[in-house]
């Protein structure tokens, strides 16, 4: 068992050195971008896997947490982080203070996404089915618009992560380590709480509410707990977005987003975590594949989407892991 | 004092009325029955008293505690768990799985999950060691891993009753559970409440459609029809008892037009 996750270590850090090292130096950097996002998809992806894949409630307005990761990451670095930074590089190189200023940027963003999905998921979480799945669809519109209209972080000439002020201290956040190494503790997180003991209340919850009440179980509060995690991880990924982007507009967190979101979960398999990485990877490399097809790319994007669904109606994967995954909160035999 | 005291229970879903001015109250250790034709509010007294429903009118009592209109999961932690009668199991999950859920030591999630605290290991290992006792209690050991779905019949109703006994509950409703089941099966599932009684001291109250399947079985048998109930004693006074023979088959005056 030790053995095993030393490897598995390893071979995380080997695979984040390869990234950061070699992957920009031999890569052009559309491609590094496209890996950027990626990784980016894969932590949204993977957080909406807890909500709607172990939970059983379908939320379709993801990227609205995301909106909100993404504006309040920004706002932070942007009004307080240069300064910030300028004074910490003072005392220490500039390259170790921003080691040190991206998780809590990050967080930050994290945190003020958990916060609203808080304020969304109490009244939304009463209701069910498509009742639930349109009442987040307006929370994530609403969200949208509304930073639409905050002048302050741009309204609708988005927002630049410059800041005039410090025009020295370039804000963005271009590391595929950092992206990817975000992603692997998300993964890792989640995967924890879904295939631990705990994991069960969640899994219970999905498969039948009353039987899950009549065992004990609080399911309007692990219905909470689903989603105050996925909205945590989602501000994260907007978070990451936004620093590696260095630009942003609220366009980029509209419903079009949300439903990418729901089809990279539902054509992973709702209920598998590897599922929702392996769709999140290829649908978001797919229209970048496609490319070469001009207008029909998106055609076919389409009908590839229709065709695996009627091939794979329970998605990629289904409930199925790939090997390391599902062994991850095992604990017990 | 009584385990469960129900007075004066009404439960009414708009116009209809599905169950009115119910009294019903249980001993500690014994094993009641509650009897009676198609909708006549046996299921819905079972949902009043775990929570599923809020009574209209009434109290119930428990331990001592009123409950009514308590939350489900409310309920359950102080000590009541039922079966239902059309089966409502994990379907996706293991066997195990479904036994586990009901562990509250095994359920309890969060950061613990995450960072593996050292009392981690050792609580989801007795979790499963007794989640794994209560299969081989009810003849379920060889299907711990396979899915709750693709248990035979039998043996999915057997499992509800383990996921039930999980939660470690002083009072125990079953909803219909010798449903479907042929007479050896019926037979077989006799057996195995008196030896759950016995074992787990249990207080069993179990819903059936006539009075055969609990006539060497309960201790005292409650007849409900239209939501009242008609009739409350030992098997054999309530199977002479005119009202029960009339509201199952009707009275002579109906046979003689």
């Amino acid at each position: 068992m030790r053995v095993r996750s030393l490897l598995a270590a390893s071979g995380v850090v080997a695979l984040l050195v390869l990234l950061e090292v070699v992957a920009p130096r031999v890569l052009n950097p559309y491609y590094v971008t496209i890996l950027s996002r990626i990784g980016i998809a894969v932590i949204a992806a993977v957080s909406l896997q807890l909500v709607n894949g172990f939970t059983g409630q379908f939320s379709i307005g993801h990227a609205g947490f995301m909106a909100i990761g993404a504006y309040a990451s920004a706002a932070l670095s942007v009004f307080a982080g240069a300064a910030l930074l300028d004074a910490v590089s003072q005392v220490v190189p500039l390259s170790l203070a921003r080691i040190a200023y991206f998780p809590l940027v990050l967080g930050f963003g994290g945190l003020v996404a958990a916060v609203s999905g808080l304020v969304v998921a109490v009244p939304a979480l009463r209701l069910r089915g498509d009742y639930l799945a349109i009442a987040t669809l307006g929370a994530g519109e609403i969200i949208r618009i509304a930073i639409l209209n905050i002048d302050v972080v741009g309204g609708a000439r988005g927002f630049s992560l410059a800041s005039p002020a410090h025009p020295a201290i370039d804000l963005r956040f271009e590391s595929l380590a950092g992206v990817f190494g975000v992603a692997v503790v998300t993964i890792a997180v989640i995967a924890r709480l879904v295939y631990a003991g705990g994991g069960l209340a969640f899994r219970a919850v999905r498969e039948d509410e009353t039987a899950a009440e009549s065992i004990g179980i609080a399911t309007t509060r692990v219905k909470v707990e689903a989603f105050l995690v996925a909205s945590f991880f989602a501000g994260v990924a907007g978070a990451l977005f936004a620093h590696s982007e260095g630009y942003i507009h609220t366009n980029s967190f509209g419903f079009v987003r949300s439903f990418e979101l729901v089809a990279f979960v539902v054509l992973g398999g709702l209920g598998s975590l590897t599922g929702a990485i392996l769709a999140a990877a290829t649908l978001t490399a797919l229209p970048e594949v496609l490319r070469g097809f001009g207008e029909w790319r998106m055609i076919l994007y389409s009908l590839l989407l229709i065709a695996t669904m009627i091939l794979r109606p329970q998605g990629l994967l289904g409930q199925r892991e790939l090997w390391p995954i599902s062994r991850l909160g095992r604990g017990a035999k | 004092m009584s385990l469960l005291e129900i007075r004066g229970l009404s439960v009414r879903f708009g116009g209809l009325s599905a169950v009115s001015c119910f009294d019903f109250a249980v001993e500690a250790g014994s094993l009641v029955a509650l009897i009676g034709p198609n909708g006549a509010g046996k299921t819905t007294a079972f949902n009043v008293i775990t929570g599923v429903y809020a009574p209209s009118e009434g109290s119930v009592v428990f331990g001592g505690r009123a409950i009514g209109g308590k939350a489900p999961h409310v309920i359950s932690a102080l000590g009541i768990a039922r079966t239902f009668q059309n089966i409502r199991l994990f379907r996706s999950l293991s066997a195990l799985e479904n036994v586990r859920a009901s562990l509250e030591g095994a359920r309890r999630s969060g950061l613990r999950d995450v960072l593996r605290l050292s009392s981690w290991r050792a609580r989801q290992d007795a979790a499963t060691l007794a989640a794994r006792a209560l299969l081989d209690e009810l003849a379920l050991g060889g299907f711990a891993d396979a899915r709750a779905d693709s248990l035979p019949y039998g043996e999915q109703r057997r499992l509800e009753i383990a996921r039930a006994l999980a939660t470690r509950p002083r009072l125990l409703l079953l909803d219909e559970p010798a449903a479907g089941m042929n007479p050896a099966e019926k037979l077989a599932l006799r057996e195995l409440i008196r030896r759950l009684r016995q074992d787990h001291g249990l207080t069993i109250v179990l819903i059936d459609h006539d009075v055969s399947f609990v006539m060497n079985l309960c201790d005292r048998v409650v007849v409900l029809d239209h939501g009242e109930r008609i009739a409350d004693g030992s098997p054999e006074a309530v199977r002479r008892d005119p009202a029960v023979i009339e509201a199952y088959l009707g009275s002579d005056a109906e046979f003689a037009s």
